[in-house]
């Protein structure tokens, strides 16, 4: 018999394998760092050990003052990606399927697609001031746009054969939009909006440090005017678990939707 | 049904195409005539195949009788009526699968009823009916993903089949599948030019398909595409066999096929090249 080597060029390992090595590099890399703090090779003040953060954290969180944050921030997160599909899902359906539309509409999209929503952060502020409109603007002008450029190429995408399939069963065009386009598309849409909440986080965090006085950002800048750097990392921390959840939610979501798709396709 | 036979009737024409031509403006700006002064009838429960070599203009064609396609000259009547676009009298079957993933066989199948408002209940005997014409009663609630590419065209042909259409247009519909599938779903159509009588127009490159299948073929030569003969499948006496070994072993196949072959010989694109 062949003898079982450690590293095989696309040889698949058992799963537990696979789960324990995950869980290891974590367990290295905490403690590499709580050793190198023992050791006093970096600051403690700059670089608290992994179990002082997460002590941090639980007494953040047990506070309540930051979860109230971390609610101020979901919720800008909802109601702007929320109102960006409710534009970007219509709109990309019918560029998508009627070249007039995306003919008139696209040199527009593709326009705002080039400005860094970033850049309109002195605007949005003279505007709106710091509350929370301000935050909800910049989020949705920082995803609309992709998202609308994205679910039209989704749409296009569907097979013209469908399409002609439906007109020669005497499908007008209203029924083949409702009964083949948009059904055809949207595993796919789901997908583009589930990329598009992920970047949604990067935005938000973006809008709250600048200027803010509620959300998880603004608890990050609060705590870097005391250095309490160990607040800064259970901020950051909070911020990666919560773009995990939902990301993992929306997998969740689409895996209950289509659940007609190939297990290939998913 | 082997040996099952039947005769055909020969009433006035269902699909009647005069003097089309079709050319296509290309983004290089040149006129492509794909198609030029094409004319042919097709009779009631006739079963019409375009055969021809590739590039052609047969899915042209096809797609002109569709309404998916404007001839750029011409006219296509069906059943006395101008044909200007695409409607439910006219179903097309594609080679690529064209089934709904999203819905189950049963719903695809119901589709095209569904278009057209037709009442729950006798939708669904419909779609019962045919579904067990196309034997896929076993897989009435699966989902497209489950099934092989025969199974997939079978659930085309019936969804086509179930909408009622006065012609039924294939384009190359069993194009995609293995031998054994293709003869099996060929020999499946047969069946159902006798027991439902439909009237088709098929398209097809395959010598062997169009013989078997045709009541007549139509030869078209390539660039520009034009129908350089009008052959009927006389050999078979005007009865439809669904068997395949039985129509190659009658006499006048191997004529037929010969006739037709040298005919694809000298429209390749290859043959300028030999000589
Ligand atoms: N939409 C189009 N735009 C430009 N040219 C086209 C278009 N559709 C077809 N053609 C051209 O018209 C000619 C005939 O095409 P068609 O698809 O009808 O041939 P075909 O006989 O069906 O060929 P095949 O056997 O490969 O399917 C070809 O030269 C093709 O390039
Ligand atoms: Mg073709």
């Amino acid at each position: 018999m062949r003898r079982q080597r450690w590293l095989e060029f696309k040889r698949p390992i058992p799963r537990r394998a696979t789960v324990a090595l995950g869980v290891a590099v974590w367990v290295i890399f905490f403690a590499l760092w709580e050793f190198a703090v023992a050791q006093a090779w970096v600051n403690a003040k700059f670089m608290p050990p992994p179990h002082v953060v997460v002590g941090t954290l639980y007494e953040m969180l047990a506070g309540g003052a930051f979860v109230v944050d971390i609610g101020i921030s979901i919720y800008r997160i909802f109601l702007s990606f929320a109102l960006a599909c409710l534009i970007a899902v219509p709109l990309g359906i019918l560029m998508g399927s009627f070249r007039r539309v995306e003919a008139f509409f696209n040199p527009l999209v593709s326009a705002w697609r080039y400005l860094p929503a970033p850049s309109f952060i002195p605007l949005l502020l003279m505007w709106f001031g710091t509350g929370d409109t301000q935050k909800i603007a910049l989020l949705f002008i920082g995803v609309l746009w992709f998202l609308i450029t994205i679910i039209m190429d989704h749409v296009k995408a569907v097979r013209a054969e469908l399409i002609e399939t439906s007109m020669t069963l005497g499908g007008s065009r209203w029924q083949i939009l409702r009964t083949v386009v948009v059904p055809a598309a949207m595993p796919n849409i789901v997908v583009a909006m589930r990329q598009m909440l992920a970047v949604s986080w990067t935005y938000l965090v973006i809008a709250e440090i600048v200027a803010a006085t509620t959300g998880i950002g603004a608890v990050m800048m609060r705590a870097k005017r005391f250095l309490h750097v160990d607040q800064i990392m259970a901020s950051i921390i909070v911020i990666g678990l919560l773009g995990l959840l939902f990301d993992y939610l929306f997998r969740l979501t689409h895996r209950r939707m289509f659940r007609y798709l190939d297990e290939r396709e998913r | 049904m082997r040996g099952a036979v039947a005769s055909r009737p020969q009433t006035g024409a269902k699909l009647s195409v005069s003097h089309v031509s079709k050319s296509f403006d290309t983004s290089s700006g040149d006129v492509i005539d794909a198609v030029v002064d094409v004319s042919f009838d097709v009779a009631e429960n006739e079963l019409c195949a375009l055969l021809g070599p590739s590039g052609c203009g047969k899915s042209t064609v096809l797609r002109m009788v569709a309404g998916l396609e404007e001839p750029t000259d011409g006219s296509l009547m069906l059943d006395g009526q101008e044909i200007v676009g695409p409607g439910g009298d006219r179903g097309m079957i594609f080679q690529t699968y064209t089934s709904f993933d999203w819905l189950t066989v049963q719903q695809n199948v119901e589709y095209g009823m569904r278009l057209n408002g037709v009442p729950k209940g006798e939708r669904k005997a419909r779609a019962d009916h045919y579904i067990e014409l196309v034997q896929l009663e076993k897989f009435r609630n699966a989902f497209p993903s489950q099934l092989s590419g025969g199974m997939k065209q079978r659930v085309a042909i019936a969804r086509t089949l179930a909408n009622n259409p006065a012609i039924l247009l294939m384009d190359e519909p069993f194009g995609a599948l293995d031998a054994e599938t293709r003869w099996t779903m060929q020999e499946l159509l047969m069946i159902i030019m006798e027991s439902l009588r439909p009237t088709v127009l098929m398209v097809t490159h395959d010598i062997e398909e169009a013989i078997f299948l045709a009541d007549r073929i139509l030869f078209m030569t390539r660039h520009p595409g034009r129908i350089r003969e009008d052959l009927e499948t006389r050999f078979k006496s005007g009865q439809r066999i669904p068997d395949k070994e039985a129509v190659t072993g009658l006499e006048g196949y191997a004529d037929l096929e010969r006739h037709i072959m040298h005919m694809m010989r000298e429209e390749s694109p290859n043959r300028e090249r030999r000589a």
